[in-house]
């Protein structure tokens, strides 16, 4: 039997929701840890993406170069849209069908919202917002289990959780919480049409109407340049200063949630735990303290600068430089010599 | 809703160690009585360094211990410590009379002990209102007759109210029952944290044989940088309760910032080791009255009683304040029984509360010290030169070895007469002997 | 009449945590227990309905006898009936057999009263897992609307109800046929700050204790340890960082210490191209 490591690929609008991608990476991961059985048991395995929406082949195609070796598609104008019921009894009928080990969905709106409807229907077991997953034995079981770590109450502890004797072994996981894989153009895989009827009493909600969210377009999760701003700037015009130094680097502006929570900036631009999972290649924290609820959040940053009055101030923990100052003289010092830079090499 | 107005025997306004004992007291009695408490619960909002005194907690449940209250380490080791810049000299006591039964102090927390303390109270009938703030009262000819609260319908009714407020007495304003604000040369803010640490390490660093012996500190000296102000170190199970406390003047003066001071004590190189490797598990900062006497409010009008903090009834010195509060709850429930037998609530009935205080150690004391915090305002010396000679002195008598004595005893006493001249020490030390004894 | 149900959790307040150094795991002791500030916004939003339409309001809840006080508060907030389900036999329960519970209760609270709309926090905080809302209706069989920020209408005669829910890319308007369920985020309603009597009258209420028995036998594969596919392998706190290479602005001087990050930072190839790119 084929042990299939099934990754749902989210999409809106006819396009790829990146977690998809991510996911997919994991998933080719996953199957690596568990080589050593593979060739003990002489079983096969698949990393497969699951589709479904409307006139999505493109999508599945996308999916294949990221790592998909088989797509399950179910491609129908009732899929246009999202609803909940339809995609959730769509998705069980497939899992039931091809009984996959582990399935992995993004932890978005979309997907948490998704994830515990099917986790239900099928009585298997959900974890949450996982940030590390990896295949490995539980107790002495002679399998080895998705092995799924999140954070709990607040972020204050860290616990793995295992779901020992259901399948699929469920997971949800927040965008950039894992990196991109690279993406192979050359790739080929199967794509198989599946058929799935959705009911008239599976429709009982409907769509009346989409307003777009301009602020949503901010796309926090895949810049490559972030400035965060916290409670060090001590009201809410000292954004203007992250904005201008956000704009000398080319990057947007984030925050710590004590700054959302003051009502400084919009919910959008949080970062941490119950905001967003960032990675860019430079994070700039000015004024942050770095709760942990806020380091989960952008400790995967490639190059991490904090600014901070306080030496003992836990965000340099994570940092990979640190300036013991006042954001409010080093940020114009910056700014500055920057522009000073510019000028002479152009 | 119905329109039946909310009607009770007595109101207690404050579920602190103060209200929550006078409701136990009422409800005891068969009274009807309401605690109106701002906090989503009693203790949420309160909190100090700090000890219980078994004695208060005895007079109002003779079976306290039967109980099983939430207390922490009983205290059985106490005193100073007096710290200079680099060193301290520690002056404790333990065994003898610190080792009584029971034990006379526990160290305990607040935001559990007062949840307790407040459901004894409920188990004797007295009903508790949470999450209410009280704003005003409400008068027939110009007697109180009830309190106004933030809700929509607040209004809540009773003949005598028996106001426990705390520290920031906005009430006791009101009514006119004091005439100022927080006089800021009268009131310290005492700045704690609580940092956990293994039991272990708490046990081995301050020489503790287990969780069964405790320790309770007045830190003097270089914590309160010459600020009429003490520090403290008090044990709990598994944390330490570290705080300074300065009076509010002194801290506009210098410009100091109180968690500055806290940071500087805690760095200190005597200090430093104890917390190591410590983890932060609270911060808070609270006013004590320091003014004892000289800002008692007047204690009764018509209708209305106050007592506890909200009175200014607290020792400074001895760190005495959840005692006093206790004991005057009990004495204002007292004496509002009283009223209700007599049903007559006007101040000359209240009168009684005051003659009940002035047979108990709370005004008594208060009386005794009231010279004290303009005293210590006056000799900052105890709060530097002192403690600092203090530690030169023993540092040099022990360290004097080869050297002839008589220039040893020369020096240590140089070491005085160089800060401050003998004249004025000896003077310093009849106006302390003069400030504790009341003379 | 509209009858409206709201399933509530009471949970450690989760800003207020301690995690003790030696054992790893959350002192339970001093943290206090709320009310789910997601679900005290849902039942804000469903005792405003209850209202407008002159309808019912029933809270239920799985959890400990302390988790009265959260019940207590939605009295306060206007439910009419508290339903309190407890018993040791569901302790450990995962979100999935805590699914099972709720969806069993709310079937039969609907037998005898029928209920015309669900309503769920989007998450609770001490678990942030965001699944028993869906769980519990996809069992239930009801039409499910996560994340909802407003209800803009509700229709008792034709049954329908409209309401905003926020997605990242902004909003949709969805209509429901009833019943239906929807899990709220705060911005659907404010907390009321209640009357005094109301508040009185809370906290004198004692809500209905429902056991793994009575009134509804619970089938015990499918509660507790037992109807959990999930456990905890291990927990721990997370694990600590050594600190990174700070300049100081006090012993560099402002220009001084500018000078070295930036010259630190381009150093590092990556965020120099990326600098570079901008030029
Ligand atoms: C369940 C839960 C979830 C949470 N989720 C998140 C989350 O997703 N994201 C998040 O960020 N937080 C989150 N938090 C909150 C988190 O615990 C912290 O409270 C928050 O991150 C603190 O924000 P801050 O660092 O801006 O503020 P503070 O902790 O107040 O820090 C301000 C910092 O600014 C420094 N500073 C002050 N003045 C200056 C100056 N002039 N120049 C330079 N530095 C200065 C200070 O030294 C200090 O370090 C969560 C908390 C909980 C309980
Ligand atoms: C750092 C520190 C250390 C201390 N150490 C000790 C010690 O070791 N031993 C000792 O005995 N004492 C100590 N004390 C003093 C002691 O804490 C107080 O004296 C005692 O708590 C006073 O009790 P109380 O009931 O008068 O006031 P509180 O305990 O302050 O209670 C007042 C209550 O009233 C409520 N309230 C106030 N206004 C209103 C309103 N308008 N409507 C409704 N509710 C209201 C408050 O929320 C609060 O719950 C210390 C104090 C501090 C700050
Ligand atoms: N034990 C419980 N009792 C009642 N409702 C619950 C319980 N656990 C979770 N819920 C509901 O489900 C929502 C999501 O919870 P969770 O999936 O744990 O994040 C909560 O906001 C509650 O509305």
């Amino acid at each position: 039997m084929t042990r299939r490591f099934w990754v749902f690929i989210e999409q809106n609008q006819g396009k790829m929701h990146p977690v998809a991608a991510e996911l997919l990476g994991v998933a080719n991961q996953l199957v690596s840890e568990i080589a050593d059985e593979l060739q003990a048991s002489g079983e096969e395995t698949s990393v497969e993406g699951i589709l479904v929406g409307h006139n999505v082949t493109d999508i599945a195609q996308e999916a294949i170069q990221y790592g998909a070796q088989r797509i399950h598609k179910i491609d129908s104008p009732a899929f246009e849209h999202y609803l909940n019921r339809p995609y959730a009894e769509a998705l069980t009928h497939l899992v039931k069908k091809y009984q996959p080990e582990v399935f992995l969905i993004g932890a978005t709106t979309l997907g948490r919202d998704l994830a515990g409807a099917v986790a239900t229907s099928l009585k298997t077991g959900l974890t949450a917002d996982c940030t590390k997953l990896e295949m490995g034995h539980f107790r002495k079981i002679e399998k080895k289990l998705l092995l799924a770590t999140r954070p709990a109450f607040g972020g204050n502890v860290i616990a793995t959780i295992v779901c020992k004797d259901h399948l699929p072994q469920m997971a949800t996981v927040r965008p950039r919480v894992f990196e991109t894989p690279a993406r192979n153009a050359k790739a080929e895989g199967e794509i198989l049409e599946e058929e799935f009827e959705v009911k008239p009493e599976m429709m009982a909600a409907k769509l009346v109407e989409f307003i777009k969210d301009n602020n949503a377009q901010l796309n926090l999760e895949y810049a490559d340049i972030i400035v965060s701003g916290g409670k060090g700037l001590g009201n809410p015009d000292g954004f203007k200063l992250i904005k201008e130094l956000a704009d000398e680097l080319g990057g947007v502006v984030g925050s710590s949630r004590a700054a959302v929570d003051g009502g400084w900036i919009d919910y959008a631009h949080q970062v941490g735990q119950t905001g967003k999972h960032v990675r860019p290649k430079l994070y700039v924290a000015c004024g942050i303290s770095g709760a942990i609820q806020h380091k989960v959040g952008m400790q995967d940053s490639d190059y991490i600068l904090a600014i901070n009055t306080d030496p003992n101030a836990p965000i340099f923990e994570v940092a990979t430089l640190g300036v013991v100052g006042d954001l409010y003289e080093v940020i114009p010092e910056m700014i500055k010599q920057l522009r000073a830079q510019k000028g002479a090499s152009s | 809703m119905s329109k039946d107005k909310l009607q009770y025997d007595v109101i207690v306004v404050g579920a602190g160690m103060a209200g929550s004992t006078a409701a136990a007291i009422v409800a005891r009695s068969g009274l009807k009585v309401a605690v109106i408490e701002r906090g989503v619960k009693p203790g949420s909002k309160n909190y100090f360094g700090g000890a219980l005194y078994t004695h208060a907690l005895l007079d109002i449940y003779p079976d306290f211990f039967d109980r099983k209250p939430p207390l922490e380490r009983p205290v059985t080791e106490t005193g100073f410590w007096f710290l200079s810049e680099d060193g301290m000299v520690k002056a404790t006591v333990q065994g003898g009379y610190v080792n009584s039964d029971p034990i006379d102090a526990y160290v305990a927390l607040r935001a559990e002990f007062d949840p307790w303390w407040a459901e004894q109270a409920a188990a004797e009938g007295a009903f508790f209102i949470p999450k209410t703030l009280v704003t005003d009262f409400l008068y027939e000819d110009a007697k109180v007759i009830g309190v106004k609260t933030d809700r929509p319908e607040g209004d809540v009714y009773a003949p005598v109210v028996i106001i426990c407020e705390g520290v920031n007495n906005l009430l006791t304003q009101k009514l006119g029952l004091i005439d100022h604000d927080l006089k800021i040369s009268k009131t310290a803010l005492a700045v704690k944290q609580l940092i956990s640490l293994p039991a272990k390490d708490i046990n081995a660093r301050l020489g503790l044989l287990d969780n069964k012996h405790g320790l309770a500190i007045s830190v003097i000296g270089d914590v309160s940088l010459g600020m009429p102000g003490l520090g403290f170190l008090y044990t709990t199970n598994n944390a330490l309760s570290m705080g300074v406390g300065v009076t509010l003047d002194a801290l506009e003066e210098t410009q100091i910032k109180p968690y500055e001071l806290l940071q500087r004590y805690l760095e200190h190189p005597a200090i430093a080791p104890i917390i190591k490797d410590g983890q932060l598990m609270e911060y808070g900062a609270h006013l004590i009255p320091e003014g004892g006497w000289t800002t008692l409010p007047k204690l009764y009008t018509d209708g209305a009683m106050v007592a506890g903090d909200a009175a200014s009834m607290v020792n400074a010195i001895h760190w005495e304040g959840t005692n006093m509060a206790i004991t005057a709850g009990k004495q204002a429930a007292l004496t509002a029984i009283e009223a209700h037998k007599k049903n007559d609530f006007s101040a000359k009935t209240l009168a009684g509360y005051q003659k009940r205080l002035n047979e108990t150690f709370v005004l008594k004391d208060l009386k005794q010290y009231r010279k004290m915090s303009a005293f210590l305002a006056n000799h900052p010396e105890f709060m530097d030169i002192y403690p600092t000679f203090l530690n030169d002195a023993l540092g040099m008598f022990f360290t004097g070895f080869g050297k002839p004595k008589g220039k040893l005893y020369k020096d240590i006493f140089r070491s005085l007469t160089r800060r401050r001249p003998l004249l004025k020490a000896v003077g310093d030390l009849v106006a302390f002997g003069r400030a504790i004894t009341g003379i | 009449m509209i009858h409206l149900l709201a399933s509530i959790k009471q949970v450690p307040d989760t800003t207020n945590i301690r995690i003790d150094p030696e054992t790893g795991s959350m002192i339970r002791k001093g943290v206090p227990a709320i009310l789910n500030p997601y679900d005290a916004h849902a039942v804000a939003a469903a005792a405003e309905w209850k209202r407008k339409l002159d309808g019912k309001l029933t809270v239920i809840t799985m959890g400990p006898p302390a988790a009265k006080e959260a019940l207590q508060e939605c009295i306060e907030m206007g439910a009419d009936r508290a339903i309190l389900i407890s018993d040791r036999k569901f302790a450990g329960s995962d979100t999935l057999a805590t699914s099972y519970v709720l969806a069993e209760a709310i079937r039969k609270i609907d037998q005898d009263d029928p209920v015309d709309l669900v309503f769920f926090g989007k998450q609770a905080i001490d678990g942030d897992t965001a699944q028993v809302g869906p769980g519990a209706a996809i069992r239930l069989g009801l039409p499910l609307i996560t994340y909802a920020v407003e209800i803009s209408e509700i229709n008792v005669d034709e049954k329908y109800a409209v309401i905003v829910r926020k997605t990242e890319s902004g909003k949709e308007i969805i209509q429901t046929s009833l019943p239906a369920a929807l899990t709220a985020e705060k911005a659907i309603a404010e907390i009321p700050y209640a009357a005094l009597p109301d508040l009185i009258t809370s906290l004198k209420f004692i809500p209905e204790v429902w056991s793994a028995d009575e009134p509804l036998a619970y089938d015990e594969n499918q509660i507790g340890l037992s109807g959990s596919p999930t456990m905890v392998a291990k927990s721990g706190t997370p694990e600590a960082h050594e600190p990174a290479e700070t300049i100081s602005v006090a012993e560099q001087g402002l220009s001084g210490a500018v000078e070295i990050i930036l010259g630190k930072m381009l150093s590092n190839s990556s965020v120099a191209s990326l600098l570079e790119e901008l030029k």
